[in-house]
C-alpha cells in the first residue's frame, strides 16, 4: 500500500539523450533557393545536355538496337564489371594498408612515404599502361637492364596493374585524412577488454573508416568504368573501350549513346550499392580530443611493411619516372631535339587551376545542401553527380559540343566552357572530400551562428567554408590533378590553340615520339608533385585549429 | 502583470510518429529566469529550438517582446529573433579565437568595447586570444554565455547548460550563471533534465511531460504543491500513501489528515521525506531501521507498524539512530484525487 | 579567400586574352593530324603568308564527329584530317564547300574526292611491318588474304578500332565485297590475330619482340627508326593490288561555313607546294602527292606501289558497315 518513488525510478534519465535524437531528426530544414541555384548552376548544364544526347536514342538506328542486343554487350557488362571489382578491391587494400601504416604506426621516413605512394595518382593511367607495356616483355626495360625476362604484361592482368595504382591513391587520401578523425580511446577501450590488435583493427578500426572507404573505392570504381586509355593499350575490352570504338568507327552515333546509357545504368548500380552499405552509425565524428598513439612494429613487421610501400613505390612511381627519363635520355642520345612545350605548360595549368577553383566555388553549396539539408532531392543530386564521374569522357564530349553549339553558340569552345565541364565532370571527388570535412562539425555551430544574427549566407560564409576548407582545398587538389590528366574533352572543347601536357603526351606517343611523349609526361607529373604533396600532409592537420 | 516576453502557444511538431510538442503553451514574464524541466524524451530541447527558430512547427504560434514570430503565415528566421542560444555542446567557432567568438554577432563600431566587457562579466577577460580547443569545459561554458550576451540580446535560451560538466563545476556554474544573467538585465530560459538543477536556480520552473506542460510556478509552489502524482514525484522524492476520505478525515499509516474532501473519494496522499517528523517513543510501533548521515541533514528508514516502509529526511541535529522506535508527525501533505488526480490541490 | 577571387580574375582575363581573335587575315584548322608533325608546317605557312593559324588538335575521327554536330556553326575553316573516312564522312554531311579546280588538278584523281570536296596532301601505304629477325620477306604472302591461314595464327597484329583499319576494311568490301570481307575479318578472329588499338602499340610490339608482324601504315616504323636505328622492325609492301597495298591519303578541306574561304584555300594550296611536300617527304616519311616531288630515299616509289582501283570518296559510306562487320566478327 505504501509507495516511496524518487525522480530516479520514476523515470530514467539518460544524460543528456534527448538532444542527439531529436536533433538529427529535426534537421531537414529547407533548403534556401540559392543553395540549389549554386549547387545547381554547374552540374545542372551539363546534365541537361547529357539528358539531351541520351534523348537521341529515340531516332536510334535498327543497327544501333543490334549492336546493343548483341551478345557481346553481356560480355563488355560482365569485363567491365570484373575489373571494376578487382580494381576497386585492390585500392581498397592498398589504400586502407598504407593509410594504417603511415598513420598509426612508427615506421620510419613516414612524410616521405606519404607523399610517394600517393604520387601514382597524378600520372595519366594510359602512360601507366604505356611503361609497364614498355618495361615487361622480352625486350622490356627490365629484361635490359636485369636480363631477366619479365612476362609481358596486357589484357585483363594489365588493366587490372595499371588502373589498381592509378585509383588506390583516392581510396590512401580519403582514408588517411579519417584516419585522424578516429578516437583512438575505443581502440583503448577494446584493447583493455583483451582484442588483439588484428581485432582491435577490424572491429573498431575499419567499420569507423567504412564511410571513407568507400568514398574512396566509390571514385576508384567509377574512375575504373570511365577508363579508357589503359584499358585500350592493355587491349581489354570493357564498355568504355567498345564506346570509344562506336564513336570513332562510324558516322551513325546512335550505338555509342545506347552502349553509354547501359554503362550509367552500371555506374547507378555500383553507386546505389556503396549507398546501401553505409552504416547507419553515427555520422558526426569529432575530433578526437588525443592523437593515438603509434603501433610499435616488430622488427619482422617492420621489414614486412617497408618492402611492401618500398615495392608500391617501385613499380607506381619510381619505375613509370625511370622509364619516361629513359625514354628522354635515349632521344638526347639519338639527337632528338629536345623542346620543352611551353604552350601545353601554360595551358595545363591555367585549365587545373581554373578548373579546381570553380570545382571547389560549386562544391560549397552542394556539399551545404547535401550534408546539412539532406532529403530525397539531395539523394538524386549528389548521385548525378558521382554517374557524371563514371561516364566515359568522350560521351560527354560530344554531349557538350551538341549541347553548346545548339543553345550557347557564343561561348562554344571557349575556356569557360572547357573549365566548366572539367568542374562538373570531376566535382565528385571533391564533393566527396569536402563532404567528410562539413560532416565532422557540429551542426550546431551553424545555429550558434544564426542565433547570433548572421543569416543562412553569412554562416556559409564565415562559419561553414572555414571549418570545411581543409577538405575543400584537398578536394581542389583533386579535380587539379585529374584535369591534367584529362584527354578527350580537352581535346574536342578546347578553344583552338589550346594545348596541354596530357594532350601532348598523347599526341606524341601516338606518333611514336617517345622522347616528346616523356617530356611532357615528366613536366606534368612534376606540375602535380606540390598538389599531391598538399593532399598527402593534411591528415595531418586536424579539424580545429 | 505585464505582456510576456515569449509567448509560445499551442506548438505542436511531429518527428515520423512521436509528437515532440503536443500542444506546448507557455509564457515568460520581463527578467524570469525560468526552467523548463521534464524527463528526457520529454521535448524540452524542441520547445527550446522552435523558440529560437530552429525548429519549424506543425502548428500553433510564438511571439517574443509582443511580435509574432510563428503563425500559419510567418515564420521568422533565427538571426532575425534576437534571441541569444548556449548550446548544449556550446558549438563554439573552432576556427576562431575566444574574442572572435564572442565578437561574432556584435556589429557596429563598439565590438571591440562589448567583447572586452562582455568576457569581463563572464571573468574570461584575459582568454579573448585563446582558442576554444585550449579551454576547460566551464571556460568554454562562459564563453559560450558571453558569445550569446554579446550581441545584448534581451533573452537568452540555454540548452542543458551544465550537461558537460562535472559536479562540483556544475554547483559553481549554476551560481555564476545565475548572477551573470541578472547583471545582464536578460530574460532567460534554460533546459535541464535535472530537477534539483531546475528549482535551484529558476525563478519560475516549468514541467514538461509528453511535450506539454504539465506544471509552472515558483519552485517553492511547484514543489509544495504539485498538480499532480507525476510532477510530485518527478520534483522530488515523494512518500506516497492510498487512502479513502471518510467524514472530512484522511487515515494514512502514519497519521491522519483533515480534510474537505467529499466523503468516499479515493484520494492518494503525498508526502515529502522532510515533511515527516519522527520523535523518539518508546512506546511507538514504527522503528527506524536504517539510516544515512549527509551532514546537513539525514535520511532515516522507517518500517512502519504494518511492515511498509516510509523514508524521512531529518534536520542532523535530531538525534537518531537505528533500532530507534518513533512516532511520527506530519508537518505538510498533498492530497490529490485518484481518479482525477489533477482535480484537487 | 579574397586571394583566391583575385587569383580567378586574374586566371579568366589570361584565358579570355589567349582565345583568338576574328581577324580577316585568319585561319581556324581542325587538324585530325597531330600537333608534332603539323605545327612546323603551320609556322612557316604563316612566315610566309602572314595569315595567322590557331589550331585544334584532335583525333580525326572525333574532329569529323564534332564537325558533324557543329554543322554550319562551326569555327573551322579547314578541317585537316589523317585519312578518307573521316574527311569522307564530313563530306556525306555536305559540309565541305568544293575546291577550286586549279587545286584539285595539282593532285592525281585518285587521291581526292570525286565530287572535289577535299583534296589528298600526302599518301600513305598499307604495309606489313615485320620482325627481321623472325620472319623473312620472302617468307611474306603477296597479299593480305592468307594472314586467316592456320601458319599465320596468332602472328599478325590488326587494330580494329583504329581509323586507318576502318578505312581499309572499307576498302576491302570496295575490292573484295561484304561477304568475303567478313569471312577474311572472321578468319583473322578465328585466327587469334593479337588486337592492338592503334598503328603505334603495333609498331612498339613489334619492335619489342610481342608480335611477329602486324598490319599497319608505313610510316610509323621510320619515325621509331628515326628515334632508336636499332629497332628490328621492317616494312613489307604487298606486291598485289589489294585493299592491303592501298595507299590512302591524308588531306584537307575547306569548311562551307568558313568565312575566310579565300585564305583557306590558299593554306590547302600551300600544302600542295614544295615547301609542304618536301616536309612530308623528308620530315614525316609519307608520300608526296603532287607529282614532281620525289619521296624519301628509305622509301619504294609510289609508282612502284600496286593500287587497286577505287574512289576513295566511296570509303565513308562504308564506314559504318565496316564497323559491323568488325564487330561481327568479334574483333571490336
Amino acid at each position: 500500500m505504501t509507495q516511496a518513488r524518487s525522480a530516479v525510478e520514476f523515470d530514467p534519465v539518460v544524460p543528456h539523450g534527448d538532444n542527439g535524437i531529436v536533433r538529427s531528426r529535426g534537421r531537414q530544414a529547407k533548403a534556401p533557393w540559392w543553395l540549389w541555384l549554386g549547387a545547381l548552376a554547374l552540374v545542372g548544364p551539363l546534365l541537361l545536355a547529357i539528358g539531351s544526347l541520351f534523348l537521341r536514342v529515340f531516332d536510334a538506328t535498327p543497327a544501333a538496337w543490334d549492336t546493343l542486343f548483341s551478345t557481346r554487350t553481356l560480355g563488355l557488362v560482365w569485363r567491365s564489371f570484373a575489373l571494376t571489382a578487382t580494381v576497386t578491391a585492390t585500392a581498397c587494400v592498398l589504400g586502407v594498408g598504407g593509410a594504417w601504416v603511415l598513420a598509426r604506426t612508427d615506421i620510419g621516413f613516414r612524410r616521405g612515404w606519404g607523399v610517394l605512394i600517393a604520387l601514382p595518382l597524378v600520372i595519366p593511367s594510359y602512360v601507366l599502361a604505356m611503361v609497364i607495356i614498355s618495361a615487361t616483355g622480352a625486350t622490356g626495360l627490365i629484361a635490359d637492364l636485369t636480363g631477366y625476362t619479365f612476362p609481358s604484361i596486357s589484357g585483363f592482368v594489365g588493366s587490372w596493374i595499371a588502373l589498381s595504382l592509378s585509383t588506390y591513391p583516392y581510396v590512401y587520401l580519403i582514408t588517411s585524412a579519417a584516419l585522424t578523425r578516429v578516437d583512438p580511446t575505443l581502440e583503448d577501450a577494446a584493447r583493455g577488454l583483451g582484442a588483439t590488435r588484428t581485432r582491435v583493427f577490424r572491429t573498431v578500426v575499419l567499420p569507423q573508416l567504412r564511410p571513407a572507404i568507400g568514398a574512396g573505392a566509390l571514385l576508384a570504381a567509377l574512375y575504373t568504368l570511365s577508363d579508357f586509355g589503359a584499358v585500350s593499350l592493355m587491349r581489354f575490352d570493357t564498355f568504355t573501350r567498345a564506346i570509344y570504338a562506336q564513336y570513332s568507327g562510324r558516322i551513325d552515333r546512335s550505338p555509342a549513346i545506347l552502349l553509354s546509357i547501359v554503362l550509367i545504368l552500371l555506374a547507378a548500380v555500383i553507386i546505389t550499392a556503396e549507398w546501401r552499405t553505409r552504416g547507419r552509425g553515427s555520422i558526426f565524428t569529432s575530433s578526437p580530443s588525443r592523437s593515438a598513439s603509434r603501433v610499435r612494429l616488430s622488427r619482422a613487421g617492420r621489414s614486412l611493411w617497408t618492402a611492401g610501400l618500398a615495392a608500391l613505390v617501385a613499380v607506381g612511381t619510381v619505375v613509370p619516372i625511370a622509364v619516361l627519363g629513359g625514354w628522354v635520355l635515349q632521344g638526347l642520345a639519338n639527337d632528338v631535339e629536345f623542346v620543352i612545350p611551353w604552350n601545353a605548360v601554360v595551358g595545363s595549368i591555367t585549365g587545373a587551376t581554373l578548373a579546381a577553383i570553380v570545382a571547389m566555388a560549386f562544391t560549397i553549396p552542394t556539399v551545404v545542401l547535401i550534408v546539412r539539408h539532406q532529403s530525397k532531392r539531395t539523394e538524386v543530386l549528389e548521385k548525378s553527380i558521382f554517374a557524371l564521374f563514371s561516364l566515359p569522357h568522350i560521351t560527354i564530349a560530344i554531349a557538350v559540343v551538341a549541347f553548346t553549339v545548339t543553345w550557347l553558340r557564343p561561348v562554344y569552345q571557349s575556356l569557360g566552357v572547357l573549365v566548366a565541364v572539367y568542374a562538373a565532370m570531376f566535382l565528385a571527388q571533391s564533393v566527396s572530400s569536402a563532404k567528410s570535412s562539413l560532416m565532422a562539425i557540429d551542426p550546431t555551430v551553424d545555429d550558434a551562428s544564426r542565433s547570433l544574427g548572421r543569416g543562412r549566407f553569412q554562416t556559409l560564409w564565415r562559419v561553414q567554408l572555414p571549418l570545411m576548407r581543409t577538405g575543400l582545398l584537398a578536394g581542389g587538389a583533386l579535380v587539379f590533378v585529374t584535369t591534367l590528366k584529362e584527354l578527350p574533352v580537352t581535346l574536342l572543347l578546347s578553344p583552338p590553340g589550346f594545348s596541354t601536357l596530357a594532350v601532348r603526351t598523347w599526341a606524341a606517343a601516338d606518333e611514336l615520339l617517345y622522347t616528346r611523349a616523356a617530356t611532357a609526361a615528366l613536366i606534368l607529373v612534376a606540375m602535380s608533385v606540390i598538389p599531391v604533396y598538399f593532399l598527402s600532409i593534411r591528415r595531418r592537420e586536424s579539424v580545429g585549429s | 502583470m505585464t505582456t510576456p516576453i515569449i509567448s509560445v502557444s499551442d506548438a505542436s511538431v511531429s518527428f515520423d510518429d512521436t509528437r515532440a510538442l503536443d500542444g506546448f503553451s507557455l509564457d515568460v514574464p520581463v527578467g524570469a529566469l525560468v526552467a523548463l524541466v521534464g524527463p528526457s524524451g520529454c521535448g524540452k530541447t524542441t520547445a527550446l529550438r522552435a523558440i529560437a527558430g530552429f525548429q519549424d512547427l506543425d502548428a500553433g504560434t510564438v511571439s517574443i517582446r509582443g511580435e509574432t514570430m510563428v503563425s500559419d503565415k510567418i515564420n521568422v528566421p533565427p538571426e532575425k529573433r534576437r534571441v541569444g542560444m548556449v548550446f548544449q555542446e556550446y558549438a563554439l567557432f573552432p576556427h576562431i579565437s575566444v574574442a572572435e567568438n564572442v565578437g561574432y554577432g556584435v556589429r557596429g563600431s563598439d565590438r571591440v568595447r562589448r567583447v572586452a566587457e562582455v568576457l569581463d562579466l563572464v571573468g574570461l577577460a584575459e582568454y579573448g586570444s585563446r582558442f576554444p580547443n585550449e579551454l576547460s569545459g566551464g571556460e568554454q561554458q562562459r564563453v559560450a554565455l558571453a558569445r550569446a550576451l554579446a550581441p545584448e540580446p534581451d533573452v537568452v535560451l540555454l540548452d542543458e547548460p551544465f550537461s558537460n560538466l562535472d559536479a562540483p563545476q556544475r554547483e559553481r556554474m549554476r551560481r555564476e550563471l545565475k548572477h551573470i544573467i541578472r547583471a545582464a538585465r536578460v530574460t532567460a530560459v534554460l533546459v535541464t533534465h535535472d530537477q534539483s538543477e531546475a528549482l535551484a536556480i529558476a525563478d519560475i520552473v516549468a514541467v514538461m511531460r509528453s511535450g506539454r506542460i504539465a506544471q509552472v510556478g515558483a519552485p517553492p509552489d511547484v514543489y509544495r504543491s504539485p498538480v499532480d502524482p507525476w510532477v510530485a514525484g518527478f520534483l522530488g522524492d515523494a512518500v506516497m500513501f492510498d487512502s479513502t476520505v471518510v467524514e472530512g478525515v484522511i487515515e494514512t499509516p502514519i497519521g491522519d489528515l483533515d480534510s474537505d474532501v467529499p466523503s468516499g473519494t479515493d484520494v492518494q496522499v503525498m508526502v515529502r521525506p522532510e515533511w515527516i517528523r519522527p520523535v523518539q517513543s518508546p512506546t511507538a510501533s514504527a522503528c527506524v531501521t536504517d539510516t544515512e548521515f549527509y551532514g546537513h541533514d539525514q535520511r532515516a528508514e522507517i518500517t512502519l507498524a504494518d511492515g511498509s516502509v516510509i523514508e524521512a529526511m531529518v534536520p542532523s541535529i535530531d538525534a537518531i539512530k537505528v533500532g530507534d522506535t518513533v512516532t511520527l508527525t506530519l508537518l505538510d501533505a498533498v492530497v490529490f484525487d485518484r481518479k482525477e488526480p489533477a482535480g484537487l490541490a | 579567400m579574397k586571394r583566391l577571387i583575385v587569383l580567378v580574375a586574374a586566371l579568366a582575363i589570361i584565358g579570355t586574352a589567349c582565345t583568338s581573335d576574328d581577324g580577316s587575315n585568319s585561319l581556324t584548322l581542325y587538324s585530325g593530324r597531330s600537333e608534332d608533325l603539323v605545327q612546323p608546317l603551320i609556322d612557316q605557312f604563316e612566315e610566309e603568308t602572314g595569315i595567322e593559324v590557331t589550331v585544334k588538335y584532335a583525333g580525326s575521327a572525333d574532329l569529323a564527329a564534332t564537325l558533324n554536330e557543329e554543322g554550319d556553326a562551326s569555327p573551322a575553316d579547314v578541317f585537316f584530317a589523317q585519312d578518307p573516312a573521316s574527311l569522307g564522312t564530313v563530306a556525306l554531311a555536305g559540309l565541305f564547300e568544293p575546291l577550286s579546280e586549279e587545286i584539285l588538278s595539282m593532285v592525281p584523281d585518285r587521291f581526292s574526292d570525286s565530287d572535289g570536296a577535299w583534296v589528298g596532301t600526302s599518301g600513305r601505304a598499307r604495309v606489313v611491318i615485320y620482325d627481321s629477325t623472325k620472319i623473312d620477306a620472302s617468307d611474306l604472302p603477296s597479299n593480305e588474304n592468307p594472314f586467316v591461314d592456320e601458319e599465320w595464327a596468332g602472328r599478325v597484329a590488326i587494330a580494329p578500332t583504329n581509323g586507318s583499319f576502318l578505312s581499309f576494311v572499307a576498302a576491302k568490301i570496295l575490292v573484295d565485297g561484304e561477304d568475303a570481307t567478313l569471312e577474311w575479318l572472321e578468319g583473322m578472329a578465328a585466327n587469334d590475330q593479337p588486337r592492338y588499338s592503334g598503328n603505334s602499340p603495333i609498331v612498339e610490339a613489334v619492335n619489342s619482340g610481342e608480335v611477329e608482324a602486324g598490319l599497319v601504315n608505313h610510316y610509323y616504323l621510320l619515325r621509331a627508326l628515326a628515334e632508336n636505328p636499332n629497332e628490328v622492325g621492317r616494312n613489307y609492301f604487298f606486291p598485289e593490288a589489294t585493299a592491303g597495298s592501298l595507299v590512302m591519303p591524308a588531306g584537307a578541306g575547306v569548311l562551307a561555313s568558313s568565312d575566310n574561304k579565300e585564305a583557306a584555300e590558299t593554306y590547302i594550296e600551300w600544302l600542295l607546294g614544295e615547301f609542304a611536300q618536301t616536309y612530308f617527304a623528308e620530315e614525316t616519311f609519307e608520300y608526296p602527292l603532287v607529282p614532281g616531288y620525289p619521296a624519301n630515299d628509305v622509301l619504294p616509289p609510289i609508282e612502284s606501289i600496286p593500287t587497286p582501283d577505287i574512289d576513295l570518296s566511296e570509303l565513308a559510306p562504308l564506314l559504318d558497315t565496316a564497323t559491323d562487320l568488325v564487330a561481327q566478327a568479334g574483333l571490336l
